[in-house]
């Protein structure tokens, strides 16, 4: 039965055979063109390099001849910081920052784009007029040199600097700031958050080339960070969105600006590269020129995965958890490769347990202020912090940090006081009457509610049992109910949950208004607990509407004390950032906005030495 | 055969649409809404934003009109003969309007763009463990049948059971712990299908000045080699298990006992008879294969970071995506009603007496 190759199997064969050699050498062909292009790219690089490095030389000889207008060329304030680092003996400009996103990126076109990760990434490319200062929080000019408030607040004036340009070359002129705002009010332009802020302003008119007038409609406490903050897009690459807007709302990258780093191709970027990666912006205006040549993240969704990344050391730096932290701190292979830091940045959002006051239209027990002041009483915030984030947290007072200047400092946390509880009770009319160790109310009813909490977070599965143990001291039961997000959200639309933990981000400075004034008791509105103080309405509404800090700081303070009496909310805590940073990375120091890892413009740098790629 | 073959296809169309309806109502009645689901993070946003961006969402996807209209609306424009608006703003029936199967609401981008740019992916971790894991299970299966009993036969029972019973998600984080950690054995990248370096690399290795080049190819075969570990130890321990009983099974059978008798070589009964009556079995798993092509697998992907279909239907259902969930689970559906059809046929190629006349 042994079988012959046929003359018909042998041609086939063959052609096959030819088929493959071909397929190779065809490979091979394009390979050489390819080795051809990326010596091209190196040539290029170079001189782009070399150009850099002429037109600083030139800027320093400019600045050593001009000692007479050193105010031309001087470093802007903004630049300052940034400016003393590259001056440091080790300085040296060259190798990327890499890190990773935990999540997949859906755009990083801006305004299209809604997560942190995105924005992250814009923070690179896009500018606004002005930015804080990491040491005294004040604002400072970036793109603006000058600006000058109107004595009503109503009217911001600012003059831009006139060397200013976009990645492309193409100069950054008021026309500019007020396309921007145009864009962003465009109706078809999918960006409804940010016209909801934007709102407030009611015109933008450029007054010649290099100053730009916001007129608002009424005196507003954060006017100037909401139209200095807002970042500018470039007429000349997004006008042409404006008559074909569906293509811009499902664009994935289409991101110009004037910042230190652009994206290779500035519309072509996709999500599925699974990197995203800015190549330093080589005509860059700013008075220092920044240190990485690339910014790369990656995608790593595995918590383990990237861990294991960060030790191999292919990203630079690793936000841990408390318990893991507490663990890697002790690793030495972690230990000899890597700076640790704790910090608790001002923005930290806080978290708290709400408790809803009114449930389908009738009020609930803690429409009561003496029952929310006794469960303030019961959370033991000091065991919270030390069982379950190992005291890498602080209690939270309010919703103001308590470094801003909003807080008043004589305000303590409550702290855990079980005979206060039960005697606060007892005025509200609960007591063990049949004494089944539960607390009943003025009909019998036992004192029993549920607690929503999301499902998913492993920290919150265990603050909730421990919160359970507390209230049941003093005879309260508590139902743990873990929610899916959604589910969550939807029960939160309806208020439809007796008590609910979660956090909320803040601010440099924090507005109440969303949460705790009445008329946001609305549907859907943040105020879902149905909160109503006619007093604290007034003073948020005084302080929002006051533009002097001097004078709307003590109102917040005011504001602040309504709070801690009536206890709308237990404040539970603020966590603090634990994070590991590769040892390459240099001149990590803390600021008042926290640690300026990251910060812009650029202050780390990656000394000669230890720099690891060349690129 | 064409009677059969048109009857088949003809009945999988009320499958697909029971497919649709079910998953239709389930996405409909689930709690947690389309426009709750589309603000995650939204927790920061003030409320007139929040209002804005609800607004907005229903306007465009429609999400205001009742259900059973919401999946007529979808239906319509899923198939390919249907209703279209002509330039006169008139209704007419189209049968050359063409499938759309929607725009997803998390990634607001159009579905069939999604879907093309997660199935290359997943098809070439499937095209490249699929392979694997037949030629792991027939070499080790066959062997393990031929000298049954005897110590390769124990060795690979004891260690195909084993492996079977390792979840993948424990086996994924070990490989990754000790085969691409710094403290081990650091041979293979951590996440992702390529790296950085390799997209500035030719496609084929090659060497120059600074040494090996590894090229595009081989990176990217570099990266792929945990994620197909673990993908395909899981199958091939089955598979070897299942080839190894059918082999068993047929070469104690009468048919091969003539054939030995009548003088035909130990290695021409072995593959030429009892193996292709063995295939049977295989068959019958093969038929989920198809569908398995492109459903991915979740964890795998979760862990070595690699974006293929199982996490974007994971993504899907959990964003209550509705358009996304709908394309693919009909694109599933659909193709595994296809890979069962395949499957009848192929009983026809490896045993001439099933016939569907």
């Amino acid at each position: 039965m042994q079988k012959q190759l046929t003359v018909h199997d042998r041609i086939i064969y063959s052609l096959l055979f030819i088929l493959v050699l071909l397929l190779i050498l065809t490979m091979y062909q394009i390979d050489r063109q390819w080795l051809k292009l990326s010596d091209m790219q190196t040539t290029l690089s170079e001189q782009a390099k070399a150009m850099r490095e002429l037109n600083t030389v030139l800027a320093n000889a400019q600045l050593r001849t001009d000692t007479t207008k050193v105010s031309q060329r001087s470093v802007a304030p903004a630049f300052k910081r940034a400016y003393q680092a590259s001056q440091l003996p080790d300085y040296a400009q060259g190798d990327w920052s890499v890190d990773a996103f935990g999540n997949n990126i859906k755009t990083i076109t801006p305004l299209v784009s809604s997560d942190a990760y995105a924005a992250n990434v814009q923070g690179f490319v896009l500018e606004s007029l002005i930015n804080r200062d990491p040491e005294t929080l004040a604002w400072e000019g970036l793109i603006a040199k000058s600006w000058q408030v109107s004595a009503d607040g109503l009217t911001i004036r600012f003059q831009l600097r006139e060397d200013v340009h976009f990645s492309d070359g193409v100069p950054l002129t008021a026309d500019d700031v007020v396309f921007t705002y145009d864009f962003i009010m465009t109706e078809a332009i999918q960006a409804p958050r940010e016209r909801a802020y934007l709102e407030k302003i009611k015109s933008v008119k450029a007054n010649g080339q290099y100053e730009v007038v916001f007129t608002f409609k009424e005196p507003y406490f954060e006017a100037l960070s909401l139209a200095g903050g807002m970042n500018i897009l470039a007429k000349h690459f997004y006008s042409e969105y404006l008559t074909k807007p569906q293509q811009f709302n499902e664009s994935k990258g289409l991101l110009l600006g004037s910042g230190p780093y652009r994206l290779t191709d500035a519309k072509n970027w996709t999500p599925d590269k699974g990197n995203i990666e800015l190549v330093r912006n080589e005509r860059y205006w700013g008075d220092v020129q920044p240190p990485y040549n690339r910014i790369l993240w990656k995608i790593i969704q595995n918590d383990s995965a990237r861990l294991t990344t960060f030790r191999n050391g292919g990203i630079d730096s690793y936000s841990a958890r408390a318990v893991e932290y507490e663990a890697l701190k002790t690793d030495q292979q972690l230990l000899d490769k890597s700076q640790h830091f704790e910090y608790m940045p001002p923005v930290v959002g806080y978290s708290y347990i709400a408790w809803n006051q009114q449930r389908a239209g009738k009020p609930t027990r803690f429409a009561d202020a003496k029952v929310r002041q006794a469960m303030t009483y019961l959370t033991d915030t000091s065991r919270i912090i030390k069982d379950i984030y190992l005291n890498y947290a602080e209690p939270a007072v309010s919703p103001f940090s308590p470094i801003s200047k909003q807080h008043d400092t004589q305000l303590t946390p409550y702290s855990y006081d079980l005979a206060k509880a039960k005697a606060l009770l007892k005025q509200a009319g609960y007591q063990d009457n049949n004494n089944d160790g539960v607390l009943e109310d003025n009909t019998g009813q036992p004192f029993e509610f549920k607690l929503t909490y999301f499902e998913a977070n492993e920290d919150t599965k265990r603050l909730v049992l421990l919160l359970k143990d507390l209230y049941a001291k003093a005879g309260i039961k508590m139902i743990p109910t873990p929610q899916e997000w959604p589910v969550m959200l939807e029960n939160i639309d309806k208020k439809d949950f007796d008590a609910i933990t979660l956090g909320w981000t803040s601010g440099i400075e924090t507005d109440l208004y969303q949460m705790f004034h009445s008329s946001q008791a609305i549907s859907k509105g943040d105020n879902f607990i149905n909160y109503k103080s006619p007093e604290l309405d007034k003073l948020i509404e005084q302080a929002r509407a006051t533009v002097d800090e001097d004078k709307r700081m003590p109102l917040w303070r005011q504001a602040e004390r309504v709070l801690y009496q009536d206890q709308p909310y237990t404040f539970l805590m603020r966590r603090k950032s634990l994070l590991f940073i590769d040892n390459r990375i240099k001149n990590l120091t803390m600021t008042k906005l926290g640690l300026n890892f990251g910060s812009l413009p650029l202050e780390n740098y990656v000394p000669l030495a230890a720099q690891k790629y060349s690129q | 055969m064409l009677t059969y073959l048109l009857r088949r296809v003809l009945l999988m169309l009320p499958t697909l649409l029971g497919i649709t309806v079910v998953v239709f109502t389930v996405m409909a009645m689930s709690p947690g809404g389309i426009s709750a689901q589309s603000l995650i993070g939204g927790m920061d946003m003030k409320p007139q934003e929040k209002q804005a961006l609800l607004d907005y969402y229903n306007k465009r996807y429609g999400l205001d009109q009742p259900a059973p209209m919401q999946y007529l609306r979808w239906l319509n424009n899923v198939s390919p003969v249907g209703f279209i608006n002509n330039e006169r703003g008139e209704r007419e029936f189209s049968f050359t309007k063409g499938m759309d199967l929607g725009t997803s609401f998390q990634y607001g981008r159009p579905v069939a763009d999604i879907l093309a740019e997660r199935i290359p992916i997943t098809l070439l971790l499937n095209v490249l463990t699929i392979p694997v894991t037949y030629l792991i299970a027939i070499l080790v299966g066959v062997y393990s049948a031929k000298h049954r009993g005897g110590s390769f036969d124990v060795a690979s029972g004891i260690a195909m059971l084993a492996l079977w019973s390792i979840p993948t998600m424990l086996a994924g984080v070990l490989l990754l712990g000790f085969f691409a950690n710094v403290q081990y054995f650091n041979w293979f990248p951590t996440a992702g299908i390529s790296s950085r370096e390799a997209l500035d690399m030719p496609f084929l290795p090659h060497w120059n000045e600074q040494g090996f080049v590894r090229g595009f190819l081989l990176d990217r075969l570099w990266h792929l080699v945990l994620p197909v570990l673990c993908l395909s130890y899981g199958s091939f321990a089955a598979l070897a298990k299942l080839t190894r009983t059918a082999v068993l099974e047929n070469l104690s059978a009468d048919y091969a006992r003539t054939a030995r008798a009548k003088g035909v070589a130990e290695n021409d009964v072995l593959w030429r008879h009892v193996f292709r009556n063995s295939l049977l079995p295989l068959i019958t798993v093969s038929a989920g294969l198809l569908p398995g092509l492109l459903a991915g697998s979740l964890i795998v992907e979760n862990i070595f970071s690699i974006n293929g279909m199982g996490q974007l239907a994971v993504e899907a259902v959990k964003g209550r995506d509705r358009e996304l969930v709908l394309s693919i689970t009909w694109v599933s559906g659909f193709l595994t009603l296809v890979g069962y059809l395949i499957a009848d046929f192929c009983y026809t190629l490896a045993d001439p007496r099933v016939t569907y006349d």
